[in-house]
């Protein structure tokens, strides 16, 4: 702790604060362009300025920790004099246009030209031709930029994609991007001070002041980040969020118009609607719902006996279950921010490119900021993010058992508890047929060394895995023996939340009711249904994220149809708004409208509340592991493309793309295939017609197939072996 | 001393201007008036002053020119508002007075903006371009208002000047390799490592080494020292290498990352040590076939088989060595150049690079000593067998095991006593090892003090050995080898004390009279200097040598007496440092490669004339204040591996910065970079 005085004021930073982070912290204002609080400082504005007594010139706030006993002062007429100063410069040969600029209204060098009342301008250069940039979902126009570099740390720094970077050259330095690079994530423009980082779609669309801005949280994957629904005229124009503090990617900030707009209430097809459940045997649903909505059914199946069904969901609690028995703790114990702070990170069955974007976000973090060592075990090579792994361990397919097995033995050194267990593993045979070399696990093992905060993530390959029930026993006695924090990645938005509120069974014969299914009588929130439900940015509700937060949902534009509460009303499951169940869902009793939704002024989430774990003593024995199947010829991977997560984002008007079978050249060969063709193949009974493309940068013989439209989400182990043909005309 | 008719430079404040010039005072400074030998220069201007030598000269298009440089150098800049926008303001405005269309609120503006840049920009090219200009504008303020009264252009403002300019930076100014050291050091701040990596390998290819073991001479003239203490250059360097072996994501070259295409010319490069590898990758990089000979069965010189694997693990320097390779350099090991091989070189190759080193230990100079003596063993091979065994697994032979009495296969000291007489860098890894190699008592012996030999070597260094066990002592000296049919038994010893010359003079070592000891020893092991090996270089050459009998070159373009022959590192310089032998080696490649395409003529750039420059005159300045930084923020230390592991094995004792002391650290930097201009 270091004590030190601004303005007079004592005041104590701790390591790794700088003077501007305690002066938020204490509420006391230092004006500044270019910082961003969730990423190093910049360092480029050099309105931070401030004065240290007794020391000559400016010292810069942002980047300077404090020294024992030093007195800061914010603000003095010099200070004033060269801030004002910095102003005019950014306004040398900045457009007049504020009129038609898109930041107009929300612009930080429109504040603070005024804050700093630059009634006129003393200096002039010669101006020079600038070229506007269009980059995909962004457009770049060098003309308004005034170089903070908040869009490149960003890029670099929080997404690590390494895109956007500075073009150096004095007074024509301007931002670059190496296009390639780019997830289209549009971090860069939430950041962007001024208007030079632009939505290219919601350009000209609206003026800030014209918005409503409801505040609720991403409903496409499980981390739910916060975000702000805009909308004019009951439309939603853009996604904002807190962009100082956290981030979206792609697909919560661009993929946000997927409401279901229905004209008026269909009397009739609710009616069915009623008649239906009442007479069904099974309600199937996915867990793209909210934890509410989760409940209703659940109490509706109380009431009708009708068997609960959602295999995804039932998959992770039954993996959940296991792991907890070995784990002693009914939760895995870590979140989004432990992996930002990682410095060891190992994943496995997990595809880090895509299945959740802030876990690729907080893996890039944690490299840049914690210099972490990342290996990811996987059959296959995502070379997206090779700036972000250090090992990659290429399993063979199926073959996780026995790696988390050999990554157990690895690193548990008292192995008595479970000495049947150990004692059992051939290494030979598991190394054999998992193709996991003695050399890859003592790199593993070398770079362990030292480091304070491993974390070890559990993806979706191995919740769905046919020896998932051991793998999760496996995983759960690692996160007892306190090695790694675990994360089990929720393969769906609220999949945690609806395994913990939902009695869930198998499917039995009989009818059935779909709620975003099809069945026999389908509730759909894309339309395509019997009766009209509110898509998940037109529901008040809440989800269980995967930081084991109870987080808010606010609808950012009506619906004007009926809604689930409507139906459980009609059977007599009884409450005015849905909302009313979340103080009863069998976590915390806070009231929905109690529930917060904002960060403060240094960044602390204050985002509904976390989700206890149970804690158990059992002392079970973990399973051998099982002999292996052999996967041989073509296999693909259900696995999606980075912003596409189901049928919500798959028709958003930003986020439209093609759904091609991607495959190496190696896969084309061993397959007998060419980039181009139409290749037809059925996975687990369903039947797929795709293009095919190579993918140069690819390795190996396994293809990625996207299914985010497909409305059920599988709980089958997403490695396939198929056999292609080929249906061209 | 340099003849100027004016000058500001470092605060003086010399004007001639009027006087006749038989009575013009002089500078104090080493200013470069003299460009080279065909030219001399008009002025020289820069970050803390201006000086000028010929009357003639424009002052007002110098200033435009010097703001003007700010535009065409700012490849480190453009990354603040004041220095972004102010700089340009600087220029366009000295540029509407030097045409005759300035006014005198420009004057004003000129004086506003210079201020406001001095006080807020990020780096010191922002805070100094406006210091001489100012200088300018105050001392030569009627020619000036001459310009804006009457409207009318500067006298040669339409006239052809050749202006040089050049960026340096005090750190950069003091690293025999002139490595960009503010832009590495801001990669790591931004954290972009492999931008980091890619500005340390435009003039040091040798990262992963010299982010490790470099005795880095550029923290003496770190300017943060003026304010608390230096910032930690080396061990920053390291973060950017280690990011390339971690990741395994290629090769960062510098540049666009690309070697030119083939131009068709072949040199040759004696010893594969810093010294050659540093050659053959700037040649290769411009396109140059290039073979590397090598005597060892191992690539990498000294610091692969004389830097032990605790300081320098061979996995890290393998890829120092790799990112040559890659670039295309062929290298030939097991190779022994003989005087025949050099004479054919001269036609089979464009050019040959002698960079042999210095692999000749030293004798200590006591009484009785004989290298045939079982148990005395020179420091160089001792080294050899050690990392040779410990990096390559190669065994001691049944040869050396006689020779140097050792039963097992590689060097076993278990239960020896060992002598080392030295005080650099090659003793401290003798001791060191010796220690890891199980002797029971390993002492140094050092004719100066602790204090001369932590200047020699590094503080952390000399501490560790401390810490592991090495007895030091110091003010002695080996009087005497006593053997036994031939086997080293005991030594004895003089010890000496530093008698103050009562005339103010250098202090002198006397021995002290009852100071003598002797002690039962194993093996005593010179490390007290090298000699250069130079037996393969044909006598009909009579190539000029040293005192030091090393080759000579003049130090700048490193070619020998014999055109078309060069030298560099240790068997030029003599035993020095691996950055001494890059820095040498990189300009040698600079003009080996215009050399052989330019018709064999001998050139140096204009870069490395100012380079050259500027280091005479030193960039940086002890005696300058330092302000707008905030004092006592602390100097970042990387933890070193627990002193009872590392004694017993090899692991690297270093563990290097963790990304938050890095971050830490990289803030501390003040990005000294300055432009310096000649205006010939």
């Amino acid at each position: 702790m270091i004590k030190f005085y601004i303005d007079s004021k004592e005041v104590t930073a701790t390591k790794g604060e700088s003077i501007l982070d305690v002066a938020r912290r204490e509420n006391i204002y230092i004006p500044t362009m270019c910082y961003l609080p969730k990423a190093s400082a910049n360092a480029s504005c050099r309105m931070c300025s401030i004065e240290v007594k007794a020391q000559d010139g400016f010292v810069l706030s942002c980047n300077t920790p404090p020294v024992e006993d030093i007195e800061v002062i914010t603000n003095s007429d010099s200070l004033y004099k060269e801030r004002q100063n910095i102003m005019k410069l950014y306004n040398v040969n900045h457009p007049l246009q504020c009129g038609v600029c898109d930041k107009s209204g929300e612009c930080d060098l429109q504040n603070k030209t005024l804050e700093f009342d630059v009634s006129e301008q003393s200096f002039a250069v010669r101006d020079q031709a600038r070229k506007k940039k269009k980059w995909g979902v962004h457009t770049y126009d060098p003309a308004l930029c005034i170089l903070c570099e908040k869009c490149t740390t960003v890029c670099n720094e929080t997404v690590g994609n390494e895109a956007l970077y500075i073009k150096p050259g004095g007074y024509k330095s301007h931002i670059d991007i190496k296009l390639a690079n780019c997830i289209e994530c549009g971090e860069c423009i939430s950041v962007c001070p001024v208007g030079a980082m632009a939505s290219t779609e919601f350009k000209y669309s609206a003026n800030a002041w014209e918005l409503d801005k409801v505040p609720s949280s991403c409903s496409h994957c499980s981390s739910a980040c916060q975000l702000y629904y805009e909308s004019k005229d009951g439309e939603i124009k853009r996604v904002t969020n807190e962009s100082d503090f956290s981030s979206l990617c792609g697909a919560g900030r661009f993929g946000f118009d997927f409401e279901n707009r229905v004209i008026s209430k269909d009397e009739e097809a609710f009616s069915r609607a009623i008649e239906a459940f009442k007479n069904t045997s099974n309600v199937v649903f996915s867990s793209l719902i909210t934890n509410e909505e989760a409940y209703v059914l659940n109490e509706l199946k109380k009431k009708f006996g009708f068997n609960l069904v959602n295999d995804e969901a039932r998959a992770y609690q039954n993996f959940m279950k296991s792991f907890a028995k070995f784990a002693n703790s009914s939760l895995y114990n870590a979140t989004i921010d432990d992996l930002k702070s990682s410095d060891y990170i190992i994943s496995i069955g997990c595809s880090i490119e895509s299945d959740n974007p802030m876990i690729k976000f907080g893996a890039s973090q944690a490299v840049k900021y914690k210099k972490a060592f990342v290996s990811t075990i996987a059959p296959v090579e995502e070379y997206a993010i090779s700036n972000v792994v250090s090992l990659y361990i290429n399993n063979e397919v199926g073959s996780e058992e026995a790696a988390l097995a050999m990554i157990a033995d690895t690193f548990i050194k008292d192995k008595s508890s479970q000495k049947e267990f150990f004692d059992s593993l051939d290494f030979g045979y598991l190394s054999g047929e998992s193709n996991i070399s003695q050399e890859e696990l003592s790199l593993l093992k070398q770079n362990y060394i030292r480091k304070q905060n491993p974390v070890l993530i559990i993806g979706e390959d191995v919740i769905n895995h046919p020896r998932a029930n051991n793998i999760a026993a496996i995983a759960g006695y690692l996160q007892k023996n306190a090695l790694f924090k675990v994360m089990v990645v929720p393969p769906f938005t609220n999949t945690l939340g609806v395994s913990l509120i939902c009695d869930l069974d198998e499917a039995k014969s009989g009818l059935s009711v779909g709620y975003n299914v099809s069945a026999d009588f389908t509730l759909s929130a894309k339309g395509s249904g019997d009766l009209d439900m509110p898509a998940l940015n037109q529901q008040e509700g809440t989800f269980v994220n995967i930081d084991k937060n109870l987080v808010v949902l606010n609808a950012g534009v009506a619906h004007n149809g009926y809604e689930l509460n409507d139906i459980a009303n009609a059977l007599g499951v009884k409450s005015k708004n849905i909302v009313d169940y979340t103080s009863r869902l069998g976590f915390k009793t806070i009231e929905f409208d109690d529930l917060d939704n904002y960060f403060d002024n240094v960044g602390n989430a204050y985002r509904g509340y976390k989700i206890d774990a149970m804690q158990n003593q059992e002392n079970l024995k973990l399973d051998e592991v099982e002999e292996l199947d052999e996967f041989n010829g073509s296999i693909v991977y259900s696995r999606n493309p980075l912003r596409q997560f189901s049928i919500f984002t798959s028709d958003t008007k930003q986020l439209k793309q093609k759904m091609d079978l991607v495959g190496s050249e190696q896969f084309a060969i061993a397959s007998k295939i060419k980039s181009g063709d139409n290749v037809k193949f059925s996975v687990d009974g369903v039947e797929f017609i795709r293009h095919f493309r190579v993918d140069r940068h690819m390795k190996g013989t396994v293809a990625y197939n996207p299914t985010y439209n497909m409305d059920s989400k599988s709980s089958n182990y997403r490695y396939n072996q198929v056999e292609l043909e080929v249906i061209n005309e | 001393m340099s003849k100027v008719y004016f000058s500001t430079w470092r605060q003086e404040q010399i004007n001639n201007i009027g006087k006749d010039e038989d009575l013009w005072e002089e500078s104090a400074y080493r200013l470069p008036e003299q460009y080279n030998e065909h030219s001399s220069s008009k002025a020289f201007i820069g970050w803390d002053g201006v000086a000028l030598f010929d009357k003639d000269i424009d002052v007002v298009k110098l200033a435009t020119e010097y703001a003007h440089q700010y535009q065409e150098y700012s490849e480190a800049c453009g990354r603040c508002a004041p220095g972004r926008w102010g700089g340009r303001i600087l220029y366009d405005l000295l540029d509407k007075i030097a045409r005759g269309e300035g006014s005198m609120s420009d004057m004003d503006h000129l004086k506003e903006i210079g201020k406001s840049m001095q006080l807020t920009s990020k780096c010191e090219i922002g805070k100094t371009v406006p210091k001489p200009l100012i200088d300018l504008m105050t001392h030569f303020e009627d020619t000036f208002l001459e310009c804006i009264n009457e409207q009318k252009p500067s006298k040669h403002y339409h006239e052809n000047v050749d202006y040089i300019a050049k960026i340096t930076a005090p750190c950069m100014d003091a690293c025999p390799a002139h490595v960009d050291i503010p832009a590495y050091i801001e990669g790591v701040r931004d954290a972009r490592l492999d931008n980091s990596l890619r500005a340390t390998r435009q003039t040091m290819p040798l990262a992963h080494a010299c982010g490790r073991v470099c005795p880095h001479p550029c923290e003496d003239e770190c300017r943060r020292s003026n304010l608390d203490s230096p910032i930690s250059i080396m061990e920053l360097k390291r973060l950017g290498a280690d990011y390339e072996s971690d990741h395994n994501l290629g090769f960062y070259h510098p540049g666009k990352g690309k070697k030119k295409a083939p131009i068709g010319k072949k040199v040759a490069v004696i010893g594969s040590g810093p010294a050659g590898l540093t050659t053959a990758y700037y040649l290769a990089l411009d396109g140059v076939e290039v073979d590397v000979y090598e005597a060892l069965p191992v690539l990498g010189g000294e610091v692969t088989v004389g830097v032990p694997e605790y300081r320098m693990p061979w996995a890290k320097y393998k890829q120092d060595i790799e990112a040559v390779k890659d670039l295309g350099v062929n290298f030939i090991l097991n190779h022994e150049v003989t005087a025949d091989e050099m004479r054919e070189f001269e036609t089979t190759y464009d050019a040959t690079m002698i960079a042999s080193g210095t692999r000749l230990s030293k004798k200590v100079r006591c009484d009785n000593e004989n290298p045939e003596t079982t148990g005395y063993w020179g420091a160089i091979d001792f080294l050899d067998r050690i990392n040779l065994y410990d990096k390559f697994d190669i065994p001691l032979t049944d040869e050396q095991k006689k020779e140097y009495a050792i039963d097992a296969d590689f060097v076993d000291l278990t239960g020896k006593t060992v002598v080392c007489v030295g005080g650099g860098f090659t003793s401290m890894d003798v001791v060191r090892c010796s220690i890891r190699a199980g002797a029971s008592r390993v002492i140094m012996i050092y004719r100066r003090d602790e204090k001369t030999i932590i200047r020699n070597t590094t503080y952390e260094e000399y501490h560790e050995a401390v810490e592991e066990g090495v007895d030091f002592i110091f003010h002695s000296a080996v009087e005497r080898m006593n053997d036994e049919d031939g086997v080293l038994k005991s030594l004895d010893f003089n010890m000496f004390e530093l008698v103050p010359d009562p005339d103010g003079g250098r202090a002198q070592l006397v021995k002290i009279d009852d100071g003598d000891f002797s002690l039962d020893v194993d093996y005593l092991i010179p490390a007290v200097s090298q000699a250069a090996d130079l037996n393969f270089l044909p006598s009909e050459w009579e190539l000029e040598m040293t005192s030091w009998a090393t080759i000579k070159t003049n130090g700048i373009d490193y070619m020998t007496s014999r055109k078309g022959i060069f030298a560099s590192g240790d068997c030029e310089y003599g035993p020095m440092t691996i950055v001494n032998a890059v820095g040498q080696a990189k300009r040698g490649a600079s003009v080996i490669s215009r050399f052989i395409q330019n018709g064999g003529e001998v050139t140096l750039t204009d870069d490395e004339i100012m380079e050259d420059h500027l280091r005479k005159m030193k960039v940086y300045d002890k005696k300058e204040k330092i302000t707008g930084w905030l004092a006592g923020v602390a100097r970042q230390k990387s933890e070193v591996v627990d002193v009872d592991i590392r004694k017993y094995n090899n692991v690297e004792v270093n563990f290097g910065f963790t990304a938050e002391q890095a971050q830490s650290e990289a803030e501390r930097c003040m990005r000294c970079y300055y432009i310096a201009m000649v205006a010939k």
